[in-house]
């Protein structure tokens, strides 16, 4: 990918994100929370960005969201192509909703 | 009952009838609403008609623990502790509004994954009761460290979950082996 497509990605997903995230918040901050993995403060923040610091933000040249499970066997939960992919899918979720939330320091 | 009518405000009310009639979209039984809202036994009667144009059922409700210890409700009472836990936790809320709340995820779970739903709106509530009565507590389960719903007497040193570890016949109830009965035209009997 030539390097000024790849800034452009970047800028796409940032802007998808960010947006889909303040979509979610707005019509269900809580279940939201949950969705993103996100604290209160953090929903606060994205909820009251306005379009432009959105715009500006998806332009940072690098992702503004964050691979977000470090776990070994929830990825393999996740990823996995069981037969019984419900069923993994819930012990996925059992194993996500206890992990912390992000937080800002 | 004269004075408490007296005393009460129409908001307060209000707020109370709207929230009996999202209990009972949602499945709740007569007793809940009762337990949860200061309104009457005749007014709940009549929203109650009215939101799902039949009465009642009628009947006590369920109220043994070991239902949530089999494997299926176990699994999927453990998915809406989670959900529970997340909300009050982590979103701050308490009470009635976290498990209205922690259901309608499980609901949305179990119907987008194509699951079959065994938890009612009454089920998860008497499921919290039983977390403040201290008759079920979480386990940590040994090999992928969630937390399952247990009896608080069991002990669980070394518990492994039913997720880990599924039974030979895990959710292979009489319904579902007719079913398969019937589609496959076989005579599997438990």
């Amino acid at each position: 990918m030539r390097s000024a497509e790849l800034h452009n990605e970047i800028k796409e997903l940032n802007l998808a994100y960010l947006m889909l995230a303040q979509q979610l918040i707005r019509e269900d901050r809580d279940t939201a929370m949950f969705r993103l993995g996100i604290s209160d403060e953090i929903a606060d923040l994205l909820e009251n960005l306005t379009p432009g610091q959105v715009l500006k933000m998806s332009g940072a040249d690098m992702l503004l969201c964050r691979f977000r499970f470090d776990d070994r066997l929830l990825l393999g939960l996740l990823s996995s192509h069981d037969r019984e992919s419900g069923m993994a899918r819930l012990h996925a979720m059992i194993l996500a909703a206890d992990k912390p939330v992000e937080a800002i320091a | 009952m004269y004075t408490a009518m007296r005393n009460k405000s129409v908001v307060t009310e209000g707020r109370e009838i709207q929230r009996a009639a999202e209990l009972i979209e949602l499945g709740a039984r007569l007793q809940i609403l009762e337990a949860e809202t200061s309104l009457s036994r005749e007014r709940l009667l009549k929203l109650y008609k009215e939101v799902k144009g039949e009465s009642p059922p009628k009947g006590m409700l369920p109220f043994s623990t070991d239902w949530f210890l089999t494997w299926q409700p176990n699994i999927q009472a453990s998915l809406f502790m989670s959900f529970h836990r997340f909300m009050v936790e982590n979103a701050g809320m308490h009470g009635l509004d976290a498990i209205i709340k922690a259901y309608r995820m499980y609901v949305e779970h179990v119907q987008y994954n194509g699951m079959e739903q065994v938890l009612s709106l009454t089920r998860a509530w008497t499921l919290v009761r039983f977390f403040d009565a201290n008759m079920l507590k979480v386990a940590r389960c040994e090999r992928c460290g969630g937390q399952f719903v247990a009896d608080v007497f069991d002990l669980t040193r070394g518990y492994v979950c039913g997720l880990c570890h599924v039974p030979a016949r895990a959710g292979k109830t009489r319904r579902r082996l007719e079913q398969f009965n019937a589609e496959q035209g076989t005579k599997v009997t438990v």
